[in-house]
């Protein structure tokens, strides 16, 4: 699903901030993205939700060489990506429930569906009266919510999350990772950046730590570093074995939305 | 939910853009007035120059009445036994009075004043004909009689006439221009007031053309509004233009008549606006977009 192969990635003229990343996501496999601050977990992010390009290196999604497309092939790979921003990126003059439909409305979801999917996935989020409220007027962990929400209403191939939990109590983290799971048995692969350890050891996931930019693939349980050539076969990791009632009650699964609204088709564009 | 999310703010939120309509305002003004001044111009002395087109003007300027009453009368006999000469008929006192008070006021015009006896004259535009050997023909009458077909100061009037549509087209170019650079300018500082929503955008799967057809309708707005109150200004001063000078002009010129067919086609002017507008909108983004990773 993801494969990075050799890549580098320096800002301007400065030193590399990541060095010689090389992993292979499998489809629907689950990571944690751990390690200090500063040590490139972001960057990271921004090359697999394809904000930045690699100084080098190449990057295989979706089995095509994203490195070398063209900015118009784009935006097809961004919508199987649903991102959840450390800084939430709400849309502050729009709505929670607008903000939330933008991924379906941007591939020309019909407005009746889309109103419905919504308002559901916010209500499962514990927003449902706070559904006309603009972000400007929501709490940290309310944003944290509608932002987790928006990228996970097309249920995306990919879902990168960037301390998604941060901003929620335990009682609310523990229904978003719910959540992350439920979407990552439903094929999605998976990756979390975190600084909590509890949350790491608690799913039980492998962990691709960074560290001075550089990659080390830990497996799940340990906490030692992957030999070289393990870490492009990463272990498997089977979330159905999770045991449901750590993450709460399985009150909401996510509706497979692809069959609505397509996953690679740019119905949104045609009439651009 | 509305059928279309408005991503970018609200226009009343655009502080980068807010007053744009009103600046296309003025310039939809200063073009509409340019183009109806051309309008107003080519129409109104087109029908002049028309109407003189078939015109022959002789004065006879004899000081002597009976003998200028004897060369008058010769002079008609003369153009009516000429092939192509449709009507001879000398403008009666009244009428050179006429003529006369713009220039000098009314009831200046004197009995006593010597005035010239005037012989308007209407020729086919069928037949041409020889006005050298008119005009010889006449000299040999008298040396007073002078023959006028209007062609020699009618030429320079017309050259003025052109240089004077050639500037408003000019002015009409200079004022496209200028609302282009507006347009790019207005789009670019409000691509950079909303840089974060377009990343988001983009980061949630937008295409380049999802992000511009926002920012080309916003404008097209912009243009048509602006547009809209530009001609409303326009065609207020023009006919406050037109009332005006009917009076003040009082006779010296002909007030050209307000051309309605070809004053509406300026109707299209903010139609034009628009599309200007929302075109510079569309590229300036497009371009902008292509620099983004």
């Amino acid at each position: 699903m993801i494969h990075f192969d050799n890549i580098g990635m320096r800002y301007g003229m400065g030193s590399e901030v990541l060095k010689d990343i090389s992993f292979n996501l499998k489809p629907g496999s689950l990571h944690f993205l751990t390690g200090p601050s500063g040590a490139g977990k972001t960057s990271l992010l921004k090359l697999m939700y394809l904000a930045q390009r690699p100084s080098r290196g190449k990057i295989t999604m979706f089995n095509e060489d994203v490195t070398a497309a063209e900015r118009g092939a784009l935006p097809k790979f961004r919508r199987k990506i649903g991102v959840v921003f450390q800084d939430f990126r709400l849309l502050d003059h729009l709505s929670a429930v607008e903000n939330v439909a933008l991924p379906l409305w941007i591939s020309g979801g019909k407005n009746i569906e889309i109103e419905e999917h919504v308002e559901e996935l916010l209500t499962w989020v514990g927003l449902k009266d706070r559904m006309k409220a603009r972000p400007p007027t929501l709490s940290g962990g309310e944003k944290q919510r509608v932002a987790i929400a928006r990228a996970v209403i097309k249920r995306p191939d990919i879902l990168l999350a960037d301390e998604p939990t941060g901003n929620v109590d335990p009682a609310i983290a523990k229904r978003i990772m719910h959540l992350f799971v439920e979407l990552n048995k439903l094929g999605t692969t998976t990756v979390i950046a975190t600084h909590d350890m509890n949350l790491v050891a608690e799913i039980g996931a492998d962990r691709m730590h960074l560290q001075d930019g550089r990659l080390h693939m830990i497996r799940a349980g340990e906490n030692k570093p992957l030999r070289e050539d393990e870490q492009f076969d990463p272990t498997e990791f089977d979330s159905r074995k999770l045991n449901q009632d750590e993450f709460g009650p399985k009150d909401y699964r996510p509706k497979d939305y692809r069959t609505t609204y397509g996953d690679t088709t740019l119905a949104g564009d045609e009439a651009s | 939910m509305t059928n279309a999310i408005h991503f970018l703010p609200d226009e009343k939120n655009h502080e980068a853009t807010r007053l744009l309509p009103y600046v296309m305002a003025v310039m939809v003004y200063l073009s509409a007035l340019a183009l109806m001044g051309s309008i107003l111009l080519h129409k109104g002395f087109g029908d002049w120059t028309e109407s003189l087109s078939n015109r022959l003007t002789v004065q006879v300027t004899t000081a002597d009445r009976h003998v200028r009453a004897q060369q008058v009368e010769q002079i008609t006999q003369l153009l009516r036994n000429t092939p192509g000469i449709e009507s001879v008929r000398k403008l009666n006192d009244v009428e050179i009075e006429q003529l006369l008070e713009p220039w000098l006021g009314a009831g200046n015009v004197t009995s006593d004043l010597p005035v010239p006896d005037i012989l308007d004259v209407t020729v086919s535009h069928a037949l041409d004909i020889n006005l050298d050997a008119l005009s010889a023909q006449m000299a040999r009458i008298s040396d007073d009689i002078h023959l006028d077909d209007h062609q020699q100061w009618l030429g320079r009037f017309l050259r003025l006439m052109d240089m004077v549509e050639y500037t408003a087209l000019g002015i009409l170019l200079l004022v496209v221009m200028a609302t282009i650079c507006m347009v790019i300018f207005g789009t670019k500082a409000g691509m950079a007031e909303n840089r974060a929503t377009i990343e988001i955008m983009h980061h949630l799967g937008a295409q380049d053309s999802m992000v511009a057809r926002a920012y080309q309708d916003r404008f097209m707005a912009y243009g048509l509004k602006g547009g809209i109150i530009g001609l409303i200004l326009a065609f207020t001063t023009l006919i406050s233009l037109i009332y005006l000078s009917r009076d003040l002009a009082a006779g010296l010129v002909k007030v050209p008549a307000l051309p309605i067919a070809e004053v509406a086609t300026l109707l299209i002017v903010p139609v034009i606006a628009a599309l200007i507008s929302m075109l510079t909108a569309r590229i300036t983004v497009m371009r902008d977009l292509g620099r983004m990773v």
